[in-house]
């Protein structure tokens, strides 16, 4: 139980953060700036709402890892930096209820600004168009929660393997640049790398089924892929590569696989991070 | 009952040992001090004995049980003190004691505990915003919740003033009064000789010495030299003869005596008052310094004497 007081302690302190609601105050503002200016070209009402999540979820796909990351990098390397570590496990506390109880409160914080971003966005949006899409905006908001959840846990494990500063941040910058740009950026990506290592280096056929499932292993892809169950058909997006118009990719590269992709993302990190952390000489 | 025992303790940092082969064993209710100079190994020692590193070879009983495989059963009954420790989040002084009581199922009152260690007006500021001597003041309330079973201590007096060492001092004898083994670490020898029971001096990892002071002081030759000057000059005096005096030489006026007792003093000046004009006399023992110097060649990363290293 005293992995309650862990969190109840790491959260009062977040809350009195005064970076952390400048950022989150930063952030609402950005949505409701995007709700207020977004308008669908000759659609109805519930349509530009509809239409502007989606629009907003492409920019949350970049957005949401770096409020996770910031969030969340310091969780335990801060407190091994600073020494907090040796109260934490001075008194009768477990170095699983530490782990557990930051990632805890970690996702209670983002949590909280992804809500604060979501009331504004909503706010503003219902004010505009007089039209509220509840299945849309909660499924946006739950695949949202989901992908930050994912980089909150990673962060909270790379934090807990290392020691300073300096450190946490190289780690969470690297796992940025891994983990979400190197699927987007033109030229460096990692779909064209696959395809380059199978086809031109080891001389196979081209696979794009291959290519793909390479390419879903991505957190970003697969936010892209889980905001495709939520919003109307006609507005899903083709997110994987389609070498030609009668590509169809196989049912393993659905859009369900995303979950399993959410879920292995969850787990594994977390389990290696809390089992480096096991081990460390702190 | 024994409060704390290591066994064959090892522990390396790459080509470094910081602590090597160390035997300790700790019986319940004893005051004990931890001496040494920086980077003997005595905190990690301290961190060895909570779980907070890991033995690189041989074992760590607290309380009865392993550190490792029970740490937290030991955390229950333990109040640490630790070192180089930090009060990084925005919450209070009394928030960080109440999270200890809470984190401890203690029924202890906030107040009370911010009082006993002189923080009394200061509960309701932010921790991170303390002085040094009240952040150490603040980790010593934070020790003390629950009246733990045993204290550790590494290095309490740091960042302390003298007012602060003396409350200190007075609260670790009163717990020490009601049966609470304290350990606790240092690098100045007058504040160990002050409340220990028995010292354990740590140098490079090594013990090389453990015993009471008095036993120190002993094992250190326990020479006292005395200086009797004297009206006229105090030749034949058969001062030789009595027991505990190694030697004496006269000096002008001046009767110099080794004694190998301390408690042959008071005969040596008695005897001499008896048949000369005793005008003044000057005892020097063997400082604990000096052993503690001997001890510990000076300290590991530095000559200076402990003297000097005191803050």
């Amino acid at each position: 139980m005293s992995l309650r007081d862990i969190t109840r302690k790491d959260f009062t302190a977040a809350r009195r953060s005064r970076a952390l609601w400048a950022v989150a105050t930063l952030l609402a503002l950005l949505t409701a700036l995007i709700a207020f200016g977004f308008s669908g070209y000759r659609l109805g009402p519930e349509e530009t709402v509809i239409q502007l999540f989606r629009t907003m979820g492409g920019m949350f796909g970049l957005l949401l890892p770096i409020v996770a990351l910031v969030a969340s990098y310091m969780a335990i390397a801060g407190e091994r930096e600073s020494g907090g570590v040796k109260f934490l496990l001075g008194l009768p506390n477990s170095r699983r209820d530490v782990f557990l109880g930051k990632l805890a409160s970690r996702l209670g914080v983002v949590t909280a600004g992804l809500v604060f971003m979501f009331a504004t966005a909503t706010v503003m949006a219902v004010a505009r168009n007089g039209a509220l899409p509840v299945g849309v905006v909660g499924g946006m908001f739950a695949v949202s929660l989901l992908y930050t959840s994912v980089f909150v846990a990673i962060a909270v494990a790379l934090s807990a393997t290392v020691a300073e500063r300096s450190r946490a941040i190289a780690a969470a910058v690297g796992s940025y640049f891994v983990l979400v740009l190197l699927y987007v950026i033109p030229g460096v990506n990692v779909a064209l790398l696959v395809r380059f290592v199978h086809q031109t280096l080891l001389g196979f056929e081209p696979n794009f089924d291959l290519y793909n499932a390479v390419l879903f292993t991505s957190p970003l892809i697969a936010y892209r892929k889980a905001m495709n169950m939520v919003v109307p058909s006609d507005l899903e997006q083709e997110v994987l590569q389609r070498p030609a118009e009668s590509y169809t990719p196989p049912g393993y590269l659905g859009d369900e696989m995303s979950l399993l992709v959410f879920a292995a993302w969850l787990a594994v990190p977390l389990a290696i991070g809390y089992w480096r952390f096991e081990g460390a000489d702190l | 009952m024994v409060a704390i025992r290591t066994d064959g303790l090892t522990k390396r940092f790459g080509d470094v040992v910081a602590v090597d082969d160390l035997d300790l064993t700790i019986e319940e209710g004893e005051v004990f001090g931890f001496l040494g100079p920086n980077g003997a190994g005595k905190s990690t020692t301290i961190n060895l004995l909570l779980d907070f590193i890991r033995p690189t070879a041989g074992s760590v009983e607290v309380l009865g049980r392993d550190a490792q495989t029970n740490p937290e059963e030991i955390r229950e009954r333990v109040g640490v003190l630790p070192e180089g420790y930090g009060f990084d989040d925005p919450l209070t002084g009394r928030e960080y004691l109440s999270w200890a009581i809470r984190t401890k199922r203690a029924d202890d009152d906030d107040d009370e505990l911010l009082d006993l260690v002189g923080l009394g007006d200061d509960g309701d500021r932010l921790a991170g915003d303390y002085s040094k001597g009240m952040q150490q003041r603040l980790a010593f309330a934070i020790a003390l919740v629950d009246d733990p079973d045993l204290l550790i201590l590494d290095e309490p007096s740091t960042g302390l003033d003298p007012n602060g060492i003396q409350q200190l001092r007075e609260v670790v004898r009163e717990r020490a009064d009601q049966g609470t083994t304290v350990f606790f670490s240092s690098h100045i020898l007058s504040e160990v000789e002050a409340v220990s029971d028995r010292v354990g001096v740590m140098n490079e990892g090594e013990l090389v010495a453990v015993d009471s002071i008095e036993g120190l002081r002993e094992s250190a030759g326990g020479h006292a030299t005395l200086r009797l000057d004297c009206a006229s000059t105090p030749a034949g005096l058969g001062v030789d003869a009595l027991d505990g005096v190694a030697a004496s030489r006269v000096d002008e006026r001046t009767l110099v005596v080794d004694c190998t007792d301390p408690a042959a003093k008071v005969d040596v000046v008695t005897h001499v008052a008896e048949r000369a004009t005793v005008e003044d006399i000057r005892s020097e023992t063997v400082s604990l310094e000096a052993l503690f110097n001997d001890l510990t060649g000076g300290g590991r990363d530095d000559a200076r004497p402990v003297e000097e290293v005191r803050q």
